[in-house]
């Protein structure tokens, strides 16, 4: 299955939400790849602290191959290269993770007939070979999200199963611009439209995740005054009441992501040792990425709302 | 294939061949292969049903003019056709070759594309050829600006994945294994040999080879073919049992995951099939160290095995009831 990881702006937490969720799959023994398609600023070598992935993505990475100059792009086991201690050690009965990273020099480009024939290639090679593989897209409508647009909507890939995540932060703004990326005017939905996607079957697999969502219940609320408290909950509340007049309310949500320190300041993947051993990431949050992980693939929560 | 005498005399052959499980949900029969290898109008699909459903594609051919890989740097400038095939087996595995040969020497100065035309999968150097370091160049793999062969078998490889034919919904999840070979010229008097076959990372084998001056490329690329299927159900069967954790999982799991080897690839194992006659006697090097077949005949066994453990209880079952 391709999971395509779209957001409305940057700094949303969606490529180090969804390297977790990679994780995640690849600990429950899925094989797992993740493509960083972010071509403008590829941070996935950063998340799983591969830097050899910078080194192959010199002049091999996706965008390199898909603008011809590359005949395979670079794959990175991270399992094997990751300079991250708990990760060297591959968990018995976990799957593989892959990585092949953007180019570090690579910017936008336009889809010629060419860079899309390699993207169908590309797709369906992987689709063969993995379980999932993820897609992380540059922010807003980019080239990436019209790319795979069109790729999506040819016939060779009709057989390939497509879900979308689009990751906003709880705001007024992101909730708002999350709403405008999808349905707007020049949204994904028409997007897809305009190249020949079914509108009622690309809406029925788009999903949105809430990133940084500070849960007024947590404990780490818990020392907020009164006044604090009281107008978070009301703050939640309009939030809540905005996302569904936009749109994107409850029953399109395939989960909310805590506010979490580490996600939001190391930008790396959490493992259970951070929430077990050293106990610097919560609990909240290695459940709720489970708990996403696990929904990615359970049709329970992309059937017709 | 016609080939016209040459003055020089062939010395080494390469290629590369890359082995995938068809992405179709069934396995295609003997009509649909041959619409689906159908890679040229003039030429027909050869579709053999004995001893096992078999369906090798006509030629293509690429014009390249380029750098010949080598492994000690030398520069050799050499402009030919590269031949590419594709061959599918009991409709299920699905194999891409592009492969040439090459003559000790050659002119230093380009001829008219007429000239290389005429001589199919033939690349012919500026000069004299670095025989060895060429042949380690290869299974070393082109660098930029070099002579790829991956490039070009992954080329077919990606087309024929195109073909309206395939709905992209394997029975299961595999990887691919690319096999590079390289064959020089076996020394006056000799039989072919197979002297190195080598396991490297991520799915890449490399065979080095020896074959008599009139051995043809197409035969050892058809040798190779049937090494690098019959690796490649190894290497599948491997990953599926290892993914399967037989003993740590619950029966039924174990035995789940184990079914679409017993659906689609048990019945695939068939040495020499349609290797030339001249070469079949170099699967028996592999049969004695490191043992194919006998690897084989142990993870099908295992498997059966498996079947036979969770299907007791379950006779049991029914006995009980009665």
């Amino acid at each position: 299955m391709l999971v395509f990881a779209a957001s409305d702006k940057g700094g949303t937490g969606r490529s180090v939400t969804s390297a977790n969720l990679a994780y995640h799959r690849a600990l429950a023994g899925d094989d797992v790849c993740y493509l960083d398609f972010d071509f403008g600023s590829p941070t996935a070598a950063a998340v799983f602290d591969v830097p050899d992935a910078r080194q192959a993505a010199e002049d091999r990475g996706l965008h390199s191959y898909l603008i011809g100059e590359a005949a395979e792009p670079a794959r990175i086991d991270v399992w094997s290269d990751t300079e991250h201690r708990v990760l060297r050690t591959r968990p018995p009965g976990s799957g593989r993770l892959v990585l092949m990273p953007g180019d570090v020099s690579g910017g936008e480009f336009a889809t010629t007939d060419d860079n899309l024939r390699r993207c169908v290639d590309l797709l369906l090679r992987l689709n063969s070979e993995f379980d999932l593989i993820i897609v992380d897209l540059s922010a807003g409508r980019s080239y990436a999200v019209d790319m795979v647009l069109e790729a999506t909507s040819l016939r060779e890939m009709s057989g390939v199963e497509a879900r979308w995540l689009v990751f906003h932060r709880w705001t007024r703004q992101h909730v708002a611009a999350a709403a405008s990326l999808v349905f707007g005017k020049r949204g994904i939905v028409a997007g897809g439209v305009a190249r020949g996607h079914d509108e009622e079957a690309l809406r029925n697999v788009i999903r949105f995740v809430r990133a940084a969502v500070p849960d007024p219940e947590s404990a780490l609320w818990s020392q907020v005054s009164p006044t604090q408290s009281a107008w978070m909950r009301e703050c939640d509340r309009d939030l809540k009441q905005l996302a569904s007049t936009q749109g994107i309310g409850y029953s399109l949500v395939l989960g909310s992501v805590p506010l979490e320190p580490v996600l939001q300041w190391r930008e790396q993947l959490i493992t259970d040792e951070d929430v077990l051993d050293s106990q610097i990431a919560n609990r909240e949050t290695w459940d709720a990425l489970s708990e996403l992980a696990g929904r990615l693939t359970d049709d329970k929560f992309w059937e017709q709302p | 294939m016609r080939v016209l005498a040459l003055s020089a005399p062939l010395v080494l052959a390469c290629g590369e061949v890359r082995t995938c499980l068809l992405p179709s949900f069934q396995a295609l029969d003997g009509r649909a292969a041959a619409q689906l290898l159908r890679l040229r109008a003039d030429e027909l699909v050869r579709v053999s049903e004995r001893p096992n459903l078999y369906a090798l594609s006509p030629d293509v051919l690429t014009g390249v003019d380029c750098r010949l890989p080598t492994s000690n740097g030398t520069k050799v400038r050499a402009v030919g056709t590269v031949a590419a095939r594709a061959a599918l087996t009991e409709g299920r595995v699905l194999q891409a070759t592009a492969y040439f040969s090459a003559p000790a020497g050659g002119p230093d100065t380009r001829r008219p594309w007429g000239h290389y035309l005429v001589r199919p999968g033939l690349v012919e150097p500026f000069g004299k050829l670095p025989e060895q370091a060429t042949a380690e160049g290869v299974l070393r793999g082109g660098g930029r600006g070099e002579l790829d062969l991956g490039m070009i078998s992954e080329g077919l490889l990606a087309q024929l994945l195109r073909h309206p034919l395939l709905d992209h919904k394997a029975p299961f999840k595999s990887r691919r294994t690319h096999l590079r070979w390289a064959a020089r010229r076996a020394p006056e008097g000799e039989g072919p040999s197979l002297e190195r076959f080598t396991l490297a990372e991520n799915g890449l084998r490399t065979v080095s080879l020896r074959l008599p001056e009139n051995t043809p490329a197409a035969a050892a690329a058809g040798l190779c073919e049937d090494l690098a299927l019959h690796d490649w159900l190894l290497t599948t069967v491997v990953h599926m049992l290892d993914n399967s954790r037989l003993g740590a999982a619950d029966g039924p799991s174990a035995v789940l995951a184990l079914r679409p080897a017993v659906d689609h690839l048990l019945h695939l194992w068939m040495p020499r099939a349609h290797v030339d006659h001249t070469l079949g006697h170099l699967w028996d090097v592999l049969e004695r160290e490191p043992g194919f077949t006998r690897q084989w005949q142990t993870l099908v066994q295992r498997i059966r095995d498996q079947l036979a453990v969770q299907a007791v209880p379950l006779l049991h079952k029914a006995l009980s009831t009665r």
